[in-house]
């Protein structure tokens, strides 16, 4: 069995300059997990749209007994995202495949970013 | 220009997939952990401008040879040249192994997802890959 309440909250960005993800929530949705993301915009913050996530035993050293990690997969139309999310030493980690799938001529990118555990 | 962070929104000449340079990427990545039971080797490489990957992993007597598949290449940033990881999955009859890996600091940092078809537990590793090189060598 695996153990997600440790993901469980909202989560706030390390790094109050990002111009990336601002926060992400992971909340219990039925017998599934959710994971709602809300990145930087120009004029405010933009939604994306909820991920369904999958849970995952998380095995790794340091990471202890009884922890999870979260795949999840956030379709924007334009764009894929592909995270994973762990937690290590009290740190949210998101890190984020992106793809476009427009034809902006944008690269696909691999990102980190790091988060807080809201108050 | 559609984003959905601001960090996306970037002015650069167009970058295709084969823009990227994958130097960082290619050759013999060994496990940095000599008591893995998972992933020992990967071979990252190219060939015909598409990235492949080869998994040996630790099995009862010897490697694994899982094969050879496809992967997605990814930059550093929307606006980025520089290759800094890679995507790709293994299926297998009883399930499959989504590989994710990113460079930092000179290592492959592989995330693995093993999702089951069989009643066992999907798990996560994160573990960590030195490129084999000589330039140490006597």
């Amino acid at each position: 069995m695996t153990s997600t309440d440790k993901l469980l909250g909202r989560w706030i960005n390390t790094n109050h300059e990002t111009r990336g993800i601002a926060e992400c929530t992971v909340a219990q949705d039925g017998d599934g997990i959710s994971v709602k993301i809300v990145g930087v915009g120009e004029d405010g913050l933009i939604q994306w749209p909820v991920a369904k996530a999958i849970p995952l035993a998380n095995v790794e050293e340091e990471a202890g007994q009884r922890t999870s990690a979260l795949l999840a997969t956030f379709d924007l139309g334009f764009m894929r995202a592909e995270t994973h999310i762990r937690i290590n030493k009290g740190v949210f980690v998101l890190v984020l495949f992106v793809t476009f799938l427009d034809d902006s001529g944008r690269a696909n990118y691999v990102n980190r970013e790091f988060f807080y555990r809201h108050a | 220009m559609q984003f959905a962070q601001l960090s996306d929104l970037v002015e650069s000449a167009p970058i295709a997939a084969s823009d990227i340079d994958r130097r960082a990427l290619l050759g013999n990545w060994i496990n940095s952990n000599p008591d893995a039971s998972s992933i020992a080797r990967v071979k990252v490489s190219e060939s015909s401008g598409q990235l492949r990957v080869q998994v040996f992993a630790v099995g009862p007597d010897g490697l694994f040879d899982w094969g050879t598949t496809n992967a997605a290449v990814f930059a550093a940033g929307p606006a980025s040249k520089v290759g800094a990881g890679f995507a790709c999955t293994f299926n297998f009859e009883f399930g499959e192994a989504r590989l994710q890996g990113m460079i930092m600091k000179g290592l492959l940092v592989l995330a693995q997802f093993h999702l089951f078809k069989d009643d066992r537990v999907d798990y996560f590793l994160r573990e960590y890959f030195a490129m084999t090189h000589e330039l140490f060598g006597q």
